[in-house]
């Protein structure tokens, strides 16, 4: 037998809302004041990524620990008797390990935006949802994950003796430039990679491409001028020495830096979100 | 404005005739262009786009539909197999935009068509409840104040901190009933009346959904099972191939909906 229950209350925030299909306002105007109506649905979500990235692994917060590391000291042993550099008046862990960190986020927000946005198409043709939502939280989610690794980060540092300088202070704004970026190129992505199977692959060959167009694990100067002129269009770049360069050289990255990745940042967001909201319709009809 | 606590006399009879419509679409078209061979690959896209040999096919979902729906009323849609009727509740469930015509839906609507949407099985049932509630954009403050009453209603008390792979499915759709009802929507969308649970389970939701009506929920059931649609619904809608054929009483409705079955 089944227990008496009490009647459901009413909806909370009993604000009347009307929804008048010829009064909407422009898509991508829209789908922001929906993603602020709905940030419970991203906060949420985003927990709900981290609870179970946690949850599945055995070595839990230790692994978001462990692996940049153990590629860190891998890639040391390999690379850092082959680059020879100008000046090396920092350890070469050190030098890799901050774009190590930047690529992974990169790589993994991305690369999940397009996996989010192509699972989440079932769910958002039943119940209305902003879908950008979930890209957002899939952002959230790394950057916590990053943040993390900052730890061991800090560690090596301290016990590598290199000085902290209060420019790392400015880590937490590239970080957050790089998630700006990272959103735009996600949804930009994600929005062709509804329709096509190809797309995702393709661009996975991409990131692989962009790695190495990145000074990552390799100094710029040992570059071909030319072709350093050519990487100072790579985002990435710019956005890796915000976050590296108060490791390395204790100091704030240059001015032009900060420009170049600011610039960067809101041009990919703004095209991404542009194409992402506007494709709404097609995204419906696809479904 | 009318306060519908006035009109309390009329809900018995269905429709609160004071307050304006919770549903009102006006010449709704819906048209598919689905391209005519499936193109999964954007290589394919671009060289067909190129070569011009990109042909759609056109398909009109829904044409020049027109419905008004009261609060306090209770609608059913019956109709063959894509006849329309899922696309006329993604309509007023503001999931797909009308290719024309109008849409205007007043209140907050809850959709009874997915239960469970964003159910986690790693998750416990009672994490899954604050997820499956975000999706309706229910705060986590608002459902921690209301979690109690959800996991009544569910009779899940002793299983709300377990992971749901270890629930059955039965358990998993009272759950997901009692977080898609834990609030009274002013319209209720359901796709088929579910068959949650033990009988007495079911006779809880439709206690629960009878309730919600009379404090002036509109519902909108589309159903295969015209027995259910007779039983709750005052009014009934056939749709056939996107058009509106019939509407009336349901008891009308319904015999002409099964006329044209026995027709060759």
């Amino acid at each position: 037998m089944s227990t008496p229950s009490s009647p459901a209350p009413n909806q909370p925030a009993r604000r009347q809302q009307v929804y008048d299909s010829s009064r909407r306002p422009h898509p991508a105007i829209e789908e922001l004041q929906e993603l602020l109506r709905f940030w419970h649905l991203v906060v949420q979500w985003s927990r709900r990524n981290i609870k179970l990235r946690y949850k599945r692994s055995i070595l839990g917060v230790l692994w978001t620990l462990l692996e940049p590391l153990m590629l860190m000291t891998i890639l040391t042993v390999v690379f850092s008797t082959v680059f020879r550099f100008p000046n090396q008046a920092f350890p070469f862990p050190l030098y890799i390990l901050p774009g190590l960190l930047l690529y992974d986020f990169f790589n993994r927000s991305t690369m999940q935006i397009v996996e989010e946005t192509v699972a989440s198409l079932g769910l958002a043709s039943r119940i209305y949802v902003p879908r950008s939502a979930f890209a957002l939280a899939t952002v959230i989610t790394y950057l916590v994950n990053w943040a993390i690794a900052l730890i061991p980060l800090i560690a090596i540092m301290l016990v590598l003796r290199q000085p902290l300088s209060w420019s790392l202070l400015t880590v937490p704004l590239g970080m957050f430039l790089a998630a700006v970026f990272a959103l735009g190129v996600g949804l930009l992505v994600a929005t062709l990679g509804v329709f096509f199977h190809d797309v995702k692959l393709t661009y996975q060959v991409l990131l692989t491409g962009w790695f190495y167009a990145t000074p990552i694990i390799y100094p710029l100067e040992i570059v071909p001028e030319n072709i350093q002129k050519a990487l100072l269009l790579n985002p990435l770049l710019h956005l890796l020495a915000l976050v590296r360069q108060p490791v390395i050289l204790a100091r704030v990255a240059p001015l032009e830096n900060w420009l170049a990745a600011l610039g960067f940042s809101l041009a990919a967001l703004a095209a991404g979100w542009w194409v992402f909201t506007t494709r709404r319709n097609v995204f419906d009809y696809h479904s | 404005m009318t306060t519908t606590a006035d009109t309390a006399p009329e809900i018995s009879t269905g429709a609160h005739r004071d307050a304006a419509p919770a549903i009102e679409l006006t010449g709704i078209d819906v048209r598919f262009s689905m391209p005519s061979e499936r193109i999964v690959s954007f290589k394919e896209y671009v060289l067909k786009r190129i070569s011009g040999k990109l042909e759609h096919r056109e398909l009109w979902a829904l044409r020049a539909m027109d419905l008004v729906v009261q609060p306090g009323e209770f609608v059913g849609v019956v109709g063959r197999n894509g006849a329309g009727k899922s696309t006329l509740l993604k309509v007023i469930s503001r999931v797909l935009t009308p290719t024309s015509g109008r849409v205007v839906v007043r209140g907050q609507v809850a959709p009874l068509l997915e239960l469970g949407a964003g159910f986690h099985f790693d998750l416990t049932g009672r994490e899954n409840v604050y997820l499956n509630a975000s999706l309706f954009g229910y705060s986590s403050r608002v459902v921690q104040r209301h979690l109690a009453d959800v996991i009544a209603f569910s009779e899940l008390e002793e299983f709300i901190d377990l992971p749901i792979r270890n629930y059955s499915s039965g358990m998993l759709a009272r759950l997901g009933f009692a977080v898609a009802t834990m609030f009274r929507p002013d319209i209720l969308l359901i796709d088929e009346l579910l068959a949650v649970g033990d009988v007495g389970f079911q006779e809880k939701c439709l206690e629960r959904i009878h309730d919600f009506r009379s404090r002036g929920t509109a519902i909108l059931l589309v159903s295969h099972q015209v027995g259910a649609i007779a039983g709750h619904c005052h009014r009934t809608l056939w749709i056939e191939r996107g058009v509106l054929k019939a509407e009336g009483s349901t008891d009308e409705v319904l015999q002409r909906y099964a006329e044209g079955f026995a027709e060759p």
